[in-house]
């Protein structure tokens, strides 16, 4: 497998999922990622004991495989002087410093942007954080849940008007995922620009910014018109202006979801796969503008198509149609997908408690059509001599460090 | 024995490396470790048969020895018969 980022060093004092996840990526991309721990409680993430409800086994530990996997773990306490000068060694023969500590802890424990351009002026720093790095909230920590979700706007957005409360995130990590990549990307980027002038750059990327970006589209409409959408109360039909697009349920249940925006050249292939042929002739309805001043009049007649045959039926049915349609599935389903099969989906590491592999997912970037393979993720300080020695330090020193707690 | 000396198994698969030792036995599946793998592998003894996993480190109450795993096996460490626990990460409790 072709590693884009091989010979790229990433020193990551980081933990949970948001900015690991950015190491990960890097990590799969062939970058050599040393992960700062602590020495006896290790990520704070190993301490997950249930995730919506199901209990974790800390050997086949999927919210720590997800954004660790790929890298080397080395315990160093960071509070002590001794742990601080490692990291600094560390730090010198780095690419990138990424870390996710709040600002008064890298304050305190001296792995500021300062100090370690003060022992690698060269260094990328890049920092993920719940809120940015400026205002009067830089130093107040958060998840995805509480940044990326919440307070954004996401989770009203997202939430029917009816509904009593808001809806929540839903996926473990979801925000800290998205965001992770966001992060990788950045480093790239930071990387592209050191190579071709010689300038190492800070950057940031916070859940909150993660989630105005991805919500972009709807917020720079709301900016333009002062119109702010909210999500429509789930039902079978099309929406107000597109009978085209919208969810269908089948007889059934289940559900077809429709989204073809442009219905140009597509009308009468689409009524005919739902077996309505005639309304392709309708006036009020052939024409895409006649479509759309009409849709509720199209989709009722879609709606009771829809609910005379079975999903099977439709997903089956539906393959020839020529407009943007899916089964919604769940990822159960997705999990023997075609398309999610043949694109490597699905990847495997072994079983940190020498059973079965573990599968997880990859990343969404591939090279040149190339499956990943990657490593399972280290278990707490799993690396330290290891990394030490490759680093130049004497057995001796290791040992006294040891000795004194600033590494496990 | 050296810190950085990996140690092979005479009863299964198991390698350590040395982090931290005193002068005792170092044993996985009862029988004696060696620099060199034995030519004959036998199996562990019932009461050293826990098992290895690799990444984890090894260790004694009063923490003279200190043994990574860099391959797992079916034996379970022990020096001089006493067995050897696992030095485990202990995280604050958490949960969603």
């Amino acid at each position: 497998m072709i590693k884009v980022m091989q010979g790229v060093r990433v020193l990551e004092v980081a933990q949970f999922t948001f900015v690991p996840a950015a190491g990960a990526i890097l990590a799969d991309w062939g970058a050599d990622v040393i992960k700062i721990e602590h020495p006896v409680r290790g990520d704070t993430q190993r301490g997950f004991l249930n995730m919506g409800g199901v209990t974790l086994d800390p050997l086949r530990h999927t919210l720590i495989e997800h954004p660790n996997r790929g890298k080397r773990s080395v315990g160093v306490d960071m509070s002590t002087p001794e742990g601080q000068e490692v990291i600094y060694e560390l730090a010198k023969q780095c690419d990138v410093f990424l870390t996710n500590y709040l600002p008064q802890v890298r304050q305190k424990n001296k792995f500021d942007v300062e100090h370690i351009r003060a022992v690698n002026p060269n260094i990328i720093y890049a920092r993920g954080s719940a809120h940015g790095d400026k205002g009067p909230e830089r130093e107040k920590g958060g998840f995805d849940g509480t940044c990326f979700w919440s307070r954004s706007g996401i989770a009203h957005a997202m939430t029917p008007e009816e509904f009593e409360s808001p809806l929540s995130q839903g996926i473990p990590a979801f925000g800290d995922s998205i965001g992770g990549m966001f992060i990788a990307g950045g480093i790239s980027a930071a990387l592209l620009h050191r190579e071709k002038t010689g300038e190492a750059t800070e950057l940031d990327v916070s859940l909150l910014s993660a989630a105005w970006w991805a919500s972009g589209a709807l917020i720079s409409q709301g900016m333009e018109t002062d119109v702010w959408m909210r999500n429509p109360s789930p039902k079978s039909g099309g929406s107000a202006r597109s009978p085209f697009n919208g969810n269908y349920t089948t007889s059934d249940g289940k559900t077809i979801n429709l989204c073809i925006n442009s219905p140009t050249g597509l009308i009468r292939d689409t009524f005919e796969h739902l077996g309505l042929p005639e309304l392709a002739d309708d006036p009020r309805f052939s024409e895409p503008l006649n479509l759309f001043e009409n849709a509720g009049a199209a989709s009722d007649y879609m709606v009771k198509a829809f609910a005379a045959k079975p999903f099977d039926y439709w997903k089956a049915h539906l393959q020839t149609m020529k407009g943007q349609w899916a089964p919604v599935q769940s990822f159960r389903d997705l999990l023997v997908d075609q398309q999610a099969l043949a694109n490597d989906m699905i990847i495997e590491v072994e079983g940190a408690d020498g059973g079965k592999p573990m599968r997880l997912v990859r990343g969404p970037v591939q090279f040149n059509h190339e499956p990943l393979e990657t490593t399972r993720s280290p278990q707490a300080s799993e690396h330290t001599e290891i990394v030490l020695m490759e680093l130049g330090l004497e057995w001796d020193r290791i040992e006294a460090l040891k000795a004194a707690g600033a590494i496990a | 024995m050296k810190p950085g000396t990996k140690l092979k198994s005479a009863t299964c698969d198991s390698e350590v490396m040395i982090i931290r030792c005193g002068k005792g036995q170092i044993e996985c599946g009862g029988a004696a470790m060696t620099a060199e793998k034995s030519a004959e592998v036998g199996s562990p003894s019932e009461d050293h048969a826990g098992g290895t996993l690799m990444g984890k480190r090894y260790v004694d109450a009063d923490g003279t020895y200190e043994l990574l795993c860099v391959k797992s096996g079916k034996g379970s460490l022990s020096v001089d018969g006493v067995a050897l626990s696992i030095k485990d990460a202990k995280p604050l409790p958490a949960s969603d």
